[in-house]
């Protein structure tokens, strides 16, 4: 074969890819020896392999590198102290013969067969690790997610705890707000303490607003409403909103507003209205 | 753990015959994800290809010695250890081809266009030279290159006349090549 014939028959192609038999290596591998095109073809090709080779790149565990350093810096050390064994000199080892006696015969076999059902345990009892394994981690994510519902429903109780201990003190007058002709079923409660003047308001019924509007308390004093805040209701953990103090009033009402209130009421959004007296 | 520094190929063969650790590390940082690559394409399992590459760096340096240069470059050389440890361990595991051919089938990531396994490939180089390659090209150059399969074997699997076998390889690895001038 010339030179053209060797790199137009295919097989420098499947030397590369690995497909060639041994004959067809050796008849390449005369080929290169003979014609520098021949070998720069193959050169050329390999590279190309090499590069689509490279582009499936993987980065591997870290661990895979600690591993290597820490065996081949251990057999450095052997080296050095002579204690180093050629892996050659375990693979073959000399086979002369040598006679035990059968005693000896008979506890190599059972140390052999003990051996053998260690090996075997190991393996039932790696298969059972790793059972556990996965075991212990599902409780860890269930005990975690646990954890957090359970901080959740801490807070829910302390929140509903200081409501309580609001609603709970003995100057605490509750004025119950029905629902206006419009809005039959709302329903309102405001708990204002007399001795400190402090209102809260608390929604037993108000359907949900609008993103962009927001509902507002009013107080009638002298017949004028006066503006006493806006509250949210998304949260239903927050019982009792605190809302402005007042001295006295004849009328509390809850208006719905655009959001951050309206310095006067818009009386055909009125809600709910009771008599504070 | 990366080097701040580079070697020339010929300095890194000097100083893995010197038996300098150093040296090794840089290597391991410089290639071992190409050959976890390849490992990994031809066993299909992580961690059979951890196992494997660990290995082939175990060989690469207790026997550096057998490397000569006038034969090929180191990284060529890598990579045949690497290609013949995964490969016969790819066999110890499963001497049987249907088994081979199992594999190339689950190698779904290659022949569906997937590539999103491959976190630290350069995702556009690779899919665009897999594109144009048709299904054929693609299997044939990979039963060779990453399974191990003999003429006979790819004949039996695609199903064409074992005269053609050797042709075939020849038009894919053309056609691979084209493509990745392009890249």
């Amino acid at each position: 074969m010339d030179a053209s014939r060797f790199i137009s028959s295919g097989l420098i192609e499947a030397y590369v890819s690995g497909l060639a038999t041994s004959n067809e290596i050796e008849e390449l591998e005369r080929g290169m020896a003979q014609y520098p095109e021949v070998r720069a073809a193959v050169d050329d090709c390999q590279l190309d392999m090499e590069q689509y080779v490279t582009l499936q790149a993987k980065t591997p565990k870290p661990e895979v590198k600690q591993n290597i350093l820490r065996i081949i810096a251990d057999e450095e050390t052997a080296k050095e102290n002579g204690t180093y064994v050629e892996e050659t000199a375990i693979a073959f080892p000399n086979e002369e013969k040598v006679y035990v006696s059968s005693a000896w015969r008979w506890i190599a076999a059972a140390v052999f067969v003990a051996l053998l059902g260690s090996l075997y345990m190991n393996y039932i009892y790696s298969g059972q690790i790793n059972d556990y394994k996965g075991r212990y981690e599902a409780l860890l994510s269930s005990q975690n997610s646990m954890a957090s519902e359970s901080n959740l429903y801490r807070t829910r109780l302390e929140q509903m705890e200081a409501s309580m201990n609001i609603v709970k003190s003995p100057s605490m007058k509750a004025v119950k707000m029905s629902g206006t002709k419009p809005f039959p079923t709302a329903l309102a409660t405001v708990y204002w303490n007399q001795q400190s003047k402090e209102v809260f308001v608390m929604v037993n019924n108000l359907p949900e607003p609008a993103a962009d509007k927001q509902y507002q308390l009013w107080a009638i004093v002298g017949g004028k409403p006066v503006d006493m805040g806006v509250f949210e209701t998304g949260n239903k953990d927050e019982l009792l909103h605190k809302m402005k103090s007042i001295d006295n009033a004849e009328m509390f009402a809850i208006t719905l507003e655009n959001k951050g209130g309206s310095p006067s009421p818009t009386l055909d959004q009125m809600y709910v209205a009771g008599k504070a007296s | 753990m990366e080097s701040a520094f580079t070697y020339t190929e010929s300095e890194l063969v000097q100083g893995l015959k010197a038996k300098d650790q150093k040296v090794f590390g840089y290597l391991y940082d410089r290639y071992s994800p190409a050959l976890y690559g390849v490992a990994l394409k031809v066993l299909n399992d992580e961690s059979n290809a951890n196992d494997v590459l660990q290995e082939v760096f175990l060989k690469i340096w207790r026997n550096i010695d057998r490397y000569d240069e006038s034969k090929g470059r180191l990284f060529t050389w890598m990579l045949n250890i690497t290609r013949n440890s995964a490969i016969d361990t790819l066999r110890s595991k499963a001497h049987k081809m249907d088994q081979k051919i199992q594999d190339i089938g689950d190698d779904v990531h290659l022949y569906t266009g997937n590539l999103t396994v491959h976190p630290s490939v350069d995702h556009l180089g690779l899919s665009k030279v897999l594109e144009k390659l048709t299904k054929e090209q693609r299997i044939i150059i990979d039963l060779a290159y990453y399974k191990g399969c003999t003429q006979e074997e790819i004949s039996k699997v695609l199903e064409i006349p074992l005269g053609t076998v050797k042709t075939r390889m020849r038009n894919a690895i053309i056609q691979l090549r084209n493509l990745l001038k392009l890249v």
